[in-house]
Order: C-alpha cells, then sequence, then structure tokens
C-alpha cells in the first residue's frame, strides 16, 4: 500500500485526520517521521501535514512564553527573547536537523532524542493538543505519561513561564560525539529562588527513564533550601532514584546512573 | 604551510617530483562541486523492481522453517529469492585469489551466524511494498549458543560459528590456526630484562560511514547481458566475485562504477551486486538493491574489532631486548578480508623498531558478530595504536623521553626485521627529529644527531638463534590493567646484555630457484608451483 500525503488548511482538520486513522503520523519537519518511512517502518501509511499558521507562531513578549508546536529549533535560536531555551535548542542535532526539526515533534522523539522536552519538563510547561474530542491543555508530565497513547491527538502549542532569571534555569547535555550527538544523559534545572531559599524545584532527566522524567528526590533535597554545597551534594546523591534508565550504544544503564549524580552536582554547583 | 624538507635523503631520490606543494585539480572535483557527478543511484529506469532483504533477528539460530505464503500473496511482490535460487551460494572473497575457502552465503540457508545476516530477498515494485512483504515473512529460529568475545571463541567447547572453520579460527596453508612470527628467543630475553611490561589492548569495530550507502541497479541488455551500476570501489573484483556466485562467464556483465560516495574499505565486499543482478535475471525487470542506512551503520562491515597483547623486555638504558605480541582480529561470522588484516598485522611486527627478540601470534578469529571487513590500513592500524601506546609507557617506565626512546630504539638502514629482511629507507629517526623540532620538544644533542643511515647493520643486522617452537599453543594470561607508572623499580640489575653473535640466515624453507617450475613462498598462498 502506498504511503499517501494529506495536507490541511488549518490544524482542526489535520487532527480529525490524525484521530480517525491508526497509521496516521504528522509530519512536523520530517527528522524522525520521514527517518522512519525510509527505514521500512510499514505501521506508518498515511501523513498528515497542516499549513497552519497559527502551528509556527511565537508569543515570548510577556511573562508567559508560547511556542506553536511547528516552531523550529532554528528559530528559537533566532529569537532573542527566548534566551533561556537557546542552550537546549543549541544541543539537539547539527543545523540541517535544527532547521527542520520542531518543538512538537521534539515530545515524540524517542531516546536518545527529545533533549528540548528535558528543559520544557523543567519549566512545568503546558502542551496543548487537540484531539478527536476538542482542544485541551494538559500539563507536560501527563502528556508524557501517557506519550504512547497520543499518536492521534496534535500538539498545537507548547506554553511556560519565563524563569525569573538567567540563573534561575539551568540546562546540560551529555554526549559523547559535539555538537551532534545523541544524549548520553540529559539533565536541565529549574531553581526559583525566594527569600534565598529553592522554592519549588524542578529537576527534569532524559535517557534516564523510556521518557523524560523529573529527579522528584532530587527536588526533594533542594526543596526550601539556599543552594550551598551540602544541599547540592544532598540533591547529587539522590539524583538517580526513581531512575530506570536502559542501556544503548551511547552508554550503559549502570554508566547512566553512576553519571546522573556528577553531572547535577556540576550542573547545580556552575561548573562547566 | 606546506614545507618539504628536500635537504633530508635529498641524495636518495631524483628530484623531479612535481606535484607535491602545488595545487592540483582532482579529476573529479568539478562534478563534485557542481552537483553534476552521477552516482548509481541517479539511475531511475524503466519498470525498475525494488529488492530489499529479510535479516536475521539473531545472532545465532537454525533456520526451522521460513515461510513466505502471506509474503508472496502481498500487494507488489514480484519474487522472492531464497538461498537455493542462488546459483553458487558459497563464497568468499578472496577465492578470487585462491586463499580460504568459501565460507558466507548469499542467503543463509541452514542457519544464521550474525544478527542481520540475509535470509531472503524481495523483489517488488516499491520499496514500500517489498518492506511491506519483508513484515508478512515468519521464519522460525531455533537459538543456538553464541560467542563474541575473540579469546572465548578459541577455548575448547565455545559454539562453532561456521563449520568452515570448526575451531573458530582461519587456518592458513591448510595447517596453521595463526600467524606465527619468530624471531631469536624472547622468553629468554624477558627473563633477563631489568623490567617487563605486559598490556591488553583492544579496539571496537568502526563503521565507515560513507554519505552513499551500498547498494547496486542491474539491469538486462542485450544478448543475455547485464548492465550494473554500482556503488563499488573494487569495480573488477566485485564482476568476477558476480560471475562466480552466478555461475555464469564475467562477461555477462558491463559494470559501470566510477563515483563512489564515499569507500573507505566498505564498499569492497559486493553485498548488494549478485542480489541485484540475481532480481533481475528471475523477473526480467531492472532491480535496484541499497542499504538504508541502518542497514548501513549495523550490517554493513565495518572495521574489525581486534584484541592484542604486547609483552615487552626493556633495559634500564632504554633498549627494548623483547617483544611478545599476542593478537586476535575479529572477523565476525564469515571470512571477507579478516585473513588478510592478520597476515599484514604479522608482516608489521614488532613495528618499526630494531628489537633482538620478537615473537607473534597473530589469529584471525570467528565469531557472533557482523563480519568484517577492509578499512584503511586494516592489519596495522590497531597494531600501531597498541605499539605506540606501549612505547610511551616503557620509556615512563625506563624514565626516558618518549621521542628519544622511540630514537634509540628505531630501526636503521641496515638492520634486520623480524621477518628476516634487510631494513632500507627506514627514516624513522629523522620523522621523529622532525616532528620534535616542529612541536618544540627538546631532544638531546645525541639523539638530534642521530641518523638512520649509520649505526645500523652489523651485529643489527644479524638473524638471532630462534629456538624451534615445540611448546602447546599459550594460554591466555588474565587481564592486565594499566599500572606502568606506579611498578616498583625492579631490583635485579643485570649486565648489558651482549648482542648475539651474527650466525648464518637459517636456511630457507624451501631451496628457492628462480627457474620454471620452482616453488615459492607466500605469506598469502604458501609454498606455489610457479
Amino acid at each position: 500500500m502506498a504511503v499517501t500525503v494529506k495536507t490541511f488548511a488549518n490544524a482542526s482538520e489535520a487532527a480529525g485526520a490524525l484521530s480517525s486513522d491508526r497509521s496516521a503520523r504528522y509530519l512536523g519537519g520530517g527528522t524522525l517521521v520521514m527517518r522512519a518511512l525510509n527505514e521500512g517502518d510499514v505501521s506508518i501509511s498515511t501523513i498528515v501535514r497542516a499549513q497552519d499558521q497559527a502551528l509556527s507562531r511565537i508569543d515570548a513578549s510577556g511573562p508567559r512564553v508560547t511556542l506553536g508546536a511547528g516552531v523550529t529549533f532554528a528559530r528559537i535560536l533566532a529569537e532573542r527573547d527566548l534566551s533561556f531555551l537557546h542552550a537546549p535548542a543549541r544541543s539537539i542535532g547539527g543545523p540541517a536537523v535544527r532547521n527542520m526539526g520542531t518543538v512538537g515533534g521534539n515530545l515524540f522523539a524517542p531516546n536518545p532524542y527529545g533533549d528540548f522536552t528535558v528543559a520544557l519538563l523543567a519549566l512545568d510547561a503546558t502542551v496543548a493538543v487537540q484531539g478527536g474530542f476538542g482542544a485541551r491543555d494538559i500539563p507536560i508530565e501527563e502528556f508524557l505519561q501517557a506519550r504512547d497513547r497520543q499518536a492521534g491527538t496534535l500538539v498545537l502549542s507548547v506554553s511556560c513561564t519565563r524563569p525569573a532569571s538567567a540563573d534561575a534555569f539551568r540546562y546540560r547535555k551529555i554526549a559523547r560525539i559535539k555538537p551532534k550527538g545523541g544524549s548520553v544523559i540529559t539533565l536541565a534545572a529549574h531553581l526559583p529562588i525566594s527569600g534565598g531559599r529553592i522554592v519549588g524545584a524542578r529537576i527534569a532527566l532524559g535517557s534516564m527513564a523510556p521518557t523524560q522524567i523529573r529527579a522528584r528526590a532530587a527536588e526533594r533535597a533542594l526543596e526550601g533550601r539556599s543552594l550551598d554545597t551540602a544541599t547540592i551534594a544532598a540533591a547529587a546523591s539522590a539524583a538517580a532514584e526513581g531512575t530506570s534508565p536502559s542501556d544503548n550504544a551511547l552508554g550503559s544503564a549502570w554508566y547512566r546512573r553512576e553519571i546522573v549524580g556528577v553531572h547535577l552536582r556540576r550542573l547545580l554547583s556552575g561548573q562547566e | 604551510m606546506l614545507e618539504l624538507r628536500k635537504d633530508i635523503f635529498a641524495d636518495e631520490r631524483d628530484d623531479n617530483l612535481k606535484e607535491i606543494g602545488k595545487g592540483t585539480q582532482r579529476q573529479d572535483m568539478l562534478g563534485h562541486i557542481t552537483g553534476t557527478s552521477s552516482y548509481f543511484g541517479d539511475h531511475k529506469l524503466q519498470g525498475m523492481l525494488h529488492l530489499k532483504v529479510v535479516r536475521s533477528t539473531q545472532a545465532h539460530a537454525r533456520l526451522r522453517r521460513i515461510d513466505t505464503t502471506e509474503a508472496e500473496r502481498s500487494a507488489g511482490v514480484r519474487r522472492i529469492i531464497r538461498g537455493a535460487d542462488v546459483p553458487r551460494n558459497l563464497n568468499t572473497l578472496l577465492s578470487l585469489i585462491n586463499f580460504g575457502k568459501d565460507d558466507e552465503p548469499s542467503l543463509a540457508v541452514d542457519k544464521v551466524r550474525y544478527k542481520g545476516e540475509p535470509i531472503l530477498a524481495i523483489v517488488a515494485d516499491s520499496e514500500r511494498e517489498a518492506f511491506e512483504a519483508i513484515a508478512k515473512v515468519k521464519i522460525d529460529y531455533e537459538p543456538l549458543p553464541t560467542v563474541f568475545d575473540v579469546e572465548d571463541a578459541l577455548k575448547p567447547g565455545a559454539p562453532v560459528v561456521n563449520e568452515t572453520y570448526p575451531k573458530n579460527a582461519f587456518i592458513y596453508h591448510d595447517v596453521y590456526d595463526h600467524q606465527r612470527l619468530r624471531f631469536g628467543d624472547a622468553d629468554a630475553a624477558l627473563a633477563t630484562a631489568d623490567h617487563v611490561l605486559e598490556q591488553r589492548y583492544q579496539m571496537s569495530p568502526i563503521e565507515h560511514a560513507p554519505t552513499e550507502t551500498n547498494g547496486a541497479i542491474a539491469a538486462p541488455d542485450t544478448n543475455g547481458r547485464y548492465v550494473v551500476y554500482t556503488s563499488t570501489q573494487a569495480l573488477f573484483f566485485s564482476v568476477d566475485t558476480c560471475a562466480k556466485i552466478l555461475d555464469v562467464p564475467s562477461n555477462t556483465f558491463h559494470f559501470i562504477g566510477g563515483t563512489v560516495g564515499g569507500g573507505f574499505g566498505g564498499k569492497v565486499d559486493t553485498l548488494t551486486e549478485p542480489l541485484a543482478i540475481l532480481g533481475a535475471m528471475l523477473t526480467g525487470r531492472p532491480v535496484r538493491y541499497v542499504f538504508g542506512r541502518e542497514e548501513e551503520m549495523q550490517y554493513g562491515p565495518p572495521r574489525g574489532a581486534e584484541r592484542i597483547y604486547i609483552k615487552d623486555g626493556v633495559m634500564r638504558d632504554g633498549r627494548i631486548v623483547a617483544r611478545k605480541i599476542r593478537a586476535y582480529f575479529d572477523s565476525g561470522a564469515y571470512t571477507r578480508l579478516s585473513s588478510y588484516a592478520a597476515v599484514k598485522c604479522a608482516a608489521h611486527l614488532p613495528g618499526p623498531y630494531t628489537i633482538p627478540n620478537v615473537y607473534g601470534d597473530v589469529y584471525c578469529v570467528f565469531t557472533n558478530r557482523t563480519p568484517a571487513t577492509a578499512m584503511r590500513g586494516f592489519g596495522v592500524t590497531a597494531m600501531d595504536f597498541a605499539i605506540e601506546c606501549q612505547m610511551d609507557k616503557l620509556a615512563n617506565l625506563v624514565g626516558m623521553d618518549p621521542m628519544e626512546f622511540r630514537i634509540l630504539n628505531a630501526y636503521r638502514d641496515g638492520d634486520m626485521k623480524a621477518h628476516r629482511r634487510e631494513a632500507k629507507n627506514t627514516a624513522l629517526i629523522e620523522c621523529v627529529q622532525v616532528a620534535a623540532e616542529k612541536a618544540k620538544w627538546p631532544i638531546r644533542d645525541e639523539f638530534r644527531r642521530a641518523s638512520s643511515r649509520t649505526d645500523g647493520g652489523g651485529s643489527r643486522a644479524a638473524i638471532p638463534p630462534t629456538p624451534t617452537d615445540s611448546r602447546a599453543r599459550p594460554t591466555a594470561p588474565a587481564q592486565q590493567r594499566t599500572s606502568y607508572d606506579r611498578l616498583p623499580p625492579t631490583v635485579t640489575r643485570e649486565p648489558p646484555r651482549e648482542p648475539p653473535p651474527p650466525s648464518p640466515p637459517p636456511p630457507s624453507p624451501r631451496p628457492v630457484t628462480p627457474s620454471h617450475g620452482a616453488t615459492r613462498f607466500s605469506s598469502v598462498f604458501g609454498t606455489r608451483r610457479r
């Protein structure tokens, strides 16, 4: 059976086509879907596209930032108001992949990819999706937990609150090949400081579980404390708690568990 | 900036070289930068079909049953090719030069020996339809014990990977399960050396990662011939390999190659051409078979993995008196070109140094891994990595500068090499001197004055008495970690070892008479009648 390409003028029509066909995939930048097709993934027989301007909109003027699902990493890097997202955007692929890869597609990228989503998880982003039953907003954590069941929904946009200061949001990707390698592990931390103490710490990890996850034990070690050596050491020693990494060509599960605390300590103490 | 040091060895060559040091247009450059070079994949032929192979999901398994009934009914499928359809379904690449036994089927028949081994080829109207048919093939595997480690594979009782070589080692000249080099008495020299350092080195397989993946398009031509557009980097080698596998004269084929989108050794194995041609023969239509990227990375042949043990004896004054090496080439499940890599490796020992006692065992081993093949300098690259790491460690051990240590031990013109050839045009000393100078690395005057053309030969040209090898094969020692920087200085101090008295070269294995009908010995072919 040949592959059919369906192109729609607006996102809700595309969402309808997506939810009614189990073999349909939405084509954003194509860095995942075209690769799958080229490698002979016969589970895809319909490609759905949407030419909706709303999908590529960036709203970065206020304290709440919204990125359309079709916004590419190259565009994020070109946006001065999104400087807090430049490090995660720059860590993805090479220029060609950043020119095509999108924020929405990254939400579905399996290990060792999906680095931008690690940043969004630390920033407690909200994912706006359009399913068969209309549009709704889902907290990113909930979205990721049910990611395997999201195939029939279309992501419209992602939004998050801008961190209060440049220091409050930190990101680190560990790769063997620089600058284009897949992630050995990826870490992002959002550390809002109030009265010298961390309030509402969020640590997100990539490649430490089947999807991006939060390091809740590490967050608890940080919560309500000042970011001093003892606190950082406590968070680092708890970093691997609750994770379930697996082996792949870039690193073993054992190795990932060993290094996640080291890199969290470096991230929190501001070391390169 | 390029600088030509024409002062070095000026008397050894005619100074009429005129290419190096100036810009020369590559003949294919214009086509590449203007995007007009034509690759095999640029040919779109009328009625062209697409071939994809069903690959083993198991590293080692017996094929109980292959069920293609559903796949045959799948839309667009023109032909399913099995091992029985391949005229000569057993080949080894170097059989073209009478080296090695046929050990690899084009399509697996009784069992699979590595994950990704081709079992069936499906020819369909489109790649997509071929992929859909592949998904409908049912294969019943009976998993067999696997072996992935070269030393484990050589142990008694290891699973037999390839029945052509039941001991999991390539057999040279029908007798020898490894390449062996003996020069002097390495064990005696190690016993009297001031320091002995044994280390283990290992290199993983390396993928060539060409931009263009392996592939070919074959089309029926007039007069029963076939035209083949191919990515091969060894066109005539591929022609003859296809002629053998398909059991037709080689003039049946008109191969068109030329532009290779990156080869580096990864496009000599002729993996796509025989099946593409067979597809064209069986369907009467042009057939295209090209590896996907994952196929290229996962199942395309890499540079083989190697494991190397080096045990060196060194005197306090820095002279290396013995070098003992065991090396294992991981050939994967089939020979391809690794047998030749082991020969090259043995010929390279002990590196570019004059060492009076050298002992080498080099094995080409079969495991349940992807078959390895050629890649730039294969057979030598990993061994050089190991030897040069070892040289740094030895220099550290005796407290010498690593550059000076290399100059001290470098071979010089007139020295006898371990495989009993006189060293000529050696030039290592001069290379080290220039490298040190360029890196502003200070070396002492006596080393700056050293020359590869002086102080060689003489006692260094002698072939030392070499004991006959009657012991059983040495067993693998326990793994040793690097500890050279923590080794205590050895207490015993032997007087500097006298160079062994020169002795006449041992008689040649066979009398050499340069007349017709004489036999000659070659490391690849063994004894051969000319």
